[in-house]
């Protein structure tokens, strides 16, 4: 599928972000700074069923969920310049982003802070991310998928139906 | 009088903006034009009228609804229809349905940014199901064999599988209540059950409307938590032919739209409804959401 390219305005939205990123680590709690395109939530799609009702519920605790506007922007793959915080380089469309898809009928219910990228030298067990570096493998142990990034180990897994991944030990 | 006060608004017109007068005057003549044709209008729809077939929206209904503290009309009629169509899809064996979606989501500062996307889906009673969606967000695809409900994101080559109960509709039941995961256009495998119309509090009958060049009759309800729009097609086969849905739980009210295309006499195999994973594909988990759905 071919992704909508958002160029130079997707440059500066996500210029924004890395700003804002900067130190943003696995630990932060509330709402991501910087970016301002969080999602509170948005229109349930169905009007059938008790778990919709629910799933509604939750909605307004999923401010942390990144929907940011500019998470297709390819574009910024190749614009190293921030690889040294572990903010832009993580968006990879292709291999290891997924998207955060939509929004509002999977809260990312952990306790521990959920941010827009990976920050493995920072990362907490438990965190949740909705991206991992571009660098890390993918292990099989014990028919379990895991990302091991450096000395950082995530476990993705689907939420609702979004791909997201959580910060873990490694993995015995 | 009436050319009176036309010339009266040239002339004021003219003092303004003396450049203007010529064209002005002419406008005065052509605005006779669109009081006439209004009126053959009115002539047209008052003949229609008292005929009684094409005219659905009574007036004193229609008119009681503008106010905030009127009563909400819960019409019979149009809770009979959306019966009439769950009894109808009930009816179908196997479907094909194409929906192009749209989906508002709201930012922190309270703005809807709308997301695009196709859902692609052959179901069959009772419980095979082949779901193909792509939106701006995600690319997935969702097979039920009867045994095994499966979730395949592509692009990054995950998937995930938890075992299948009996019928589609028990498996949104399941997907929504226990894993937050909502089937795409989840509403057809309710009304496909004949879904209690309990929760709806407010029902009216719109009125005639195209969707995709077929008439239908347009339909509004309201339950708690949402107001919702259906366009059932008219004539022999009543299907969902759109769906528009408002969420009032928030204040930027967002909106999900569905328009569907059907095809009731979809070919495929039983293959069809089962994941045979890539090679390179990855298997995960489906998380289950915790009990009290609380952060």
């Amino acid at each position: 599928m071919s992704r909508p390219m958002l160029g130079k305005a997707g440059i500066v939205v996500i210029a924004v972000l890395v700003a804002g990123g900067v130190g943003l680590s696995g630990q932060r709690g509330g709402g991501r700074g910087g970016g301002g395109h969080a999602s509170r939530g948005g229109a349930r799609t169905s009007v059938s069923g008790g778990g919709n009702r629910s799933a509604n519920v939750s909605r307004d605790t999923n401010v942390n969920r990144n929907t940011n506007v500019n998470r297709d922007v390819n574009v910024n793959r190749d614009v190293n310049v921030n690889r040294d915080v572990n903010v832009d380089r993580d968006i990879d469309v292709d291999r290891r982003y997924d998207g955060v898809g939509g929004c509002c009928y999977h809260p990312v219910a952990r306790a521990a802070a959920v941010t827009g990228a990976a920050v493995a030298t920072a990362a907490a067990v438990g965190s949740v991310v909705y991206s991992i570096p571009e660098s890390c493998s993918a292990v099989t142990v014990n028919g379990l998928t895991y990302q091991q990034c450096g000395s950082a180990w995530y476990q993705p897994e689907f939420s609702g139906s979004s791909v997201t991944y959580v910060v873990v030990n490694a993995p015995q | 009088m009436y050319p009176n006060l036309l010339r009266k608004t040239a002339w004021a017109t003219a003092f303004v903006l003396p450049l203007a007068f010529v064209s002005c005057n002419r406008r005065s003549v052509e605005s006779k034009q669109p009081v006439a044709e209004r009126k053959n209008i009115d002539e047209a729809h008052s003949a229609v009228g008292t005929t009684g077939a094409a005219i659905p929206a009574q007036p004193g209904k229609s008119s009681a609804a503008h106010g905030s503290d009127a009563a909400m009309e819960r019409d019979p009629d149009a809770i009979k229809a959306l019966e009439n169509m769950s009894d109808y899809l009930r009816s179908l064996k196997a479907i094909q349905v194409h929906v192009t979606t749209s989906r508002d989501e709201v930012l922190e500062d309270g703005q809807n940014v709308t997301f695009s996307g196709t859902v692609d889906m052959i179901a069959e009673r009772p419980n095979h199901l082949r779901a193909e969606v792509i939106n701006e967000k995600q690319h997935r695809m969702y097979f039920d064999d009867g045994k095994t409900f499966s979730i395949w994101a592509r692009r990054v080559n995950y998937y995930a599988t938890i075992p299948a109960p009996p019928t589609l509709r028990e498996l949104a039941d399941k997907l929504t209540g226990q894993y937050n995961l909502e089937l795409p256009v989840a509403d057809l495998f309710y009304w496909g059950e004949r879904r209690s119309t309990a929760d709806i509090v407010g029902a009216i009958d719109v009125g005639a409307s195209q969707v995709d060049g077929t008439t239908c009759e347009h339909y509004a309800f309201r339950q708690d938590g949402a107001e919702w729009q259906l366009w059932i097609q008219q004539g022999n086969y009543p299907l969902p032919r759109k769906l528009v849905i408002t969420t009032t739980t928030d204040p930027a009210r967002p909106r999900s739209t569905s328009v569907m295309t059907w095809n009731l006499a979809p070919s495929y195999d039983a293959a069809a409804f089962t994941f045979d994973p890539p090679k390179d594909a990855k298997k995960i988990i489906l998380a289950e959401t915790p009990s009290g759905d609380s952060q």
